[in-house]
């Protein structure tokens, strides 16, 4: 297991190296020019100036000389110092965000990981309690309702979805706003009385006794939180029933029955944790999905997310913010991979990790 | 002696697409204290239903016992409380199965699924109950029991899986073990010790076993009675050197001839059944086994043979007298 968990952690770097490289090659798509209006306000108005970010960036160099320098730095023509460089932490500055792609990245992350957090947890309770509900109760009512239930949950695009509630729970109702705070709120958030614990606001404002502040931050959770979870306590909802469904045919089942087990027993500890061992996995890698931000969700509801953000310098090609945000992405999605590994060797002692 | 459990006329239907399967069809059988039973027959002929009838572990739909009554200590297992039937199994009557593999559950440790029926049904806590699991871990033989509780079910060999399914339907001193197959999945040589074993626990706990089997070898040295099944028919019924000496039921007769003997003389071919026993959808009004029968007469065409007493100790339903060849 240690010995695998070390190879693991050997091939990141290859592989995050691998991601960056994917990626730098697509600038060769893009033009100098292009790339470098990003910089400049108002192109009519200062002639020149685009040639200027063009010689100061060097964005006419070969992609492979600029894919070094994005790596180690560049040295800058007039100060003579040397800018940027990832192997340097330097992960760059981002023109969308206003701020280095650190600095974004530290400040949008816990806004994810909260949206994460709210629309997660619920998801995996809810689907797997129900996708158990359906499977113990196979096609009777409680099963057809809730595959019913599920296929249509299933079939919605989020878009859709969030679209319905955006219009009738916000524009119709007015009961739940988009963004992430209102703003007499964000004020209190950002006074230096109100302190900063995980930029998770609904942790921070029980750690700083604010329930008002907490019922705000949850009342702008509640519409992205639920879109998420709804289409995907779905899938949870199905993965579980055909798992469990699955498991309840086994033989060890009859075992268990004629053990003398009651019905409860059976299922908490005979079924339970064979038919749980795929939903931990699936459940666990949708998690780190929703870690690495929902575009579409966080764009819809405003949400000032990983994922808004990664739309938004998307579509101003601003490709320095892009590269910054894929790559820790990438990061992500890799040890939250090593870890559902781990996770099912320790589940499941039949899988020996070697 | 006294009956330790009487089924009478027990049936068993599946309602599947094609209609109703009719599995068992009026299975009566007893059992005496201490006494084994050995049930032979083809695959599907319905003796693991039967016995699986008997504890209601039929999945319920699609199965469904439609008759009868099966009377264990005085108290109909087909009529009692889900509550009570509970009870019964896995600590009055225990059960082991055909593949131990499939029926051991595989993300739990040994030890505490043999463990369980004492938590269930004797209160032990969980570190008595072990303790007594690894008592009988050893008694069935496996070495160094102790340690090897914590292991899991791909962890030990198919014949230590079958010996820990032993130890898992005896660990309550059940009065009545049901093995179903219990050696099919074996090497013949494991197939011995494990016959052995059970041997050496019936000699020492003193429990009535059924044993059912699509082996007549296994049963001979096993059983003092053998019942055998044709399509959810209990088609001849003997004890067991009878049966052996002087069997009567053409089905019988064509699979003791299909087994190899030691004492046979010359090249005699073994003898094969031709075709298939049927899948009954409605009561057959003629005999199931004539459409593959050599003897088949007229009358095994329009009614079915009731199991009838030939001697005191032999049962056999068949319309054919097979010492004269002609009808009884």
């Amino acid at each position: 297991m240690f010995r695998y968990i070390i190879r693991r952690l050997l091939i990141l770097p290859l592989i995050m190296t691998a991601v960056s490289m994917l990626i730098f090659a697509m600038l060769s798509l893009l033009t100098p020019y292009e790339r470098a209006s990003l910089y400049v306000q108002d192109i009519s108005k200062r002639p020149g100036a685009i040639d200027s970010i063009i010689e100061k960036y060097g964005l006419n160099d070969p992609i492979p000389v600029q894919y070094w320098h994005w790596l180690v730095g560049r040295k800058d023509a007039n100060t003579g110092e040397i800018e940027g460089g990832i192997l340097r932490g330097n992960l760059g500055w981002s023109k969308t965000g206003k701020a280095t792609v650190w600095e974004v990245i530290a400040r949008r992350m816990p806004a994810t990981a909260e949206l994460a957090i709210w629309a997660g947890i619920p998801m995996i309770l809810i689907g797997v309690g129900l996708g158990v509900i359906s499977a113990v109760n196979h096609n009777k009512l409680p099963d057809q309702v809730l595959r019913v239930i599920s296929i249509v949950g299933w079939s919605i695009p989020v878009f859709v979805f969030g679209l319905l509630c955006l219009m009738f729970f916000y524009a119709r109702l007015g009961w739940f706003a988009p963004g992430r705070l209102s703003d007499w709120a964000m004020q209190v958030v950002q006074s230096d009385s109100y302190r900063v614990y995980t930029g998770m606001y609904t942790v921070d404002s029980l750690l700083n006794l604010r329930l008002d502040i907490f019922r705000n931050a949850v009342s702008h959770l509640v519409l992205p939180s639920v879109t998420l979870a709804y289409l995907n306590w779905a899938y949870m909802l199905r993965l579980t029933r055909s798992s469990m469904l699955d498991t309840l045919s086994q033989d060890y089942m009859t075992t268990a029955r004629a053990k003398g087990l009651t019905e409860r027993l059976v299922i908490l500890r005979h079924a339970l944790p064979n038919g749980l061992i795929p939903v931990v996995t699936i459940g666990a890698i949708m998690l780190i999905g929703l870690l690495n931000g929902v575009v579409i969700t966080e764009t819809i509801f405003d949400y000032p997310g990983m994922g808004s953000f990664m739309a938004q310098s998307a579509l101003s090609l601003d490709v320095i913010s892009v590269l910054g945000i894929t790559l820790f992405s990438a990061f992500i999605l890799i040890s939250g991979n090593l870890i559902v590994d781990i996770l099912y060797g320790i589940i499941d002692p039949r899988i020996r990790l070697d | 002696m006294q009956d330790l459990l009487d089924i009478l006329n027990l049936k068993t239907h599946f309602q599947t697409q094609e209609g109703t399967i009719h599995a068992v069809n009026g299975v009566s059988l007893s059992l005496s204290d201490g006494e084994t039973l050995g049930i032979v027959g083809e695959s599907g002929c319905g003796k693991s239903v039967t016995m699986m009838s008997l504890l209601r572990l039929i999945p319920m739909p699609p199965g469904r016992i439609v008759a009868g009554s099966a009377h264990f200590f005085g108290r109909d297992l087909l009529q009692v409380s889900d509550t009570e039937i509970r009870t019964i199994r896995g600590s009055q009557i225990g059960m082991i199965f055909q593949d131990p593999m499939t029926f051991f559950n595989p993300v739990i440790p040994i030890g505490k699924q043999v463990a369980e029926p004492l938590e269930v049904h004797r209160n032990f806590t969980r570190a008595q109950a072990l303790e007594r699991a690894a008592e009988m871990l050893e008694m069935v033989g496996i070495p160094r029991a102790r340690d090897r509780l914590s292991d899991y079910p791909h962890q030990f060999s198919g014949g230590m899986r079958q010996r820990a399914m032993i130890a898992m339907a005896l660990i309550c001193n059940p009065k009545l073990l049901i093995a179903d197959e219990p050696t099919t999945a074996l090497d013949v040589t494991i197939q011995a010790q494990i016959i052995e074993l059970v041997l050496r626990l019936r000699e020492e706990l003193g429990m009535s076993i059924i044993w059912i089997t699509h082996d007549l070898g296994v049963v001979a040295g096993l059983a003092q009675r053998i019942a055998v099944m044709y399509a959810g028919y209990i088609i001849e019924e003997a004890l067991v050197d009878e049966f052996y000496a002087n069997p009567q039921h053409p089905y019988a007769i064509g699979l003791l001839g299909s087994l190899p003997r030691l004492d046979a003389n010359g090249h005699k071919r073994l003898v094969s059944i031709d075709g298939l026993p049927p899948v009954l959808t409605s009561e057959p009004n003629s005999c199931p086994f004539a459409p593959r029968c050599w003897l088949a007469m007229e009358r095994c065409q329009r009614e079915n043979p009731q199991l009838r007493y030939i001697n005191d100790k032999h049962r056999v339903a068949c319309w054919v007298d097979i010492d004269s060849g002609k009808e009884r």
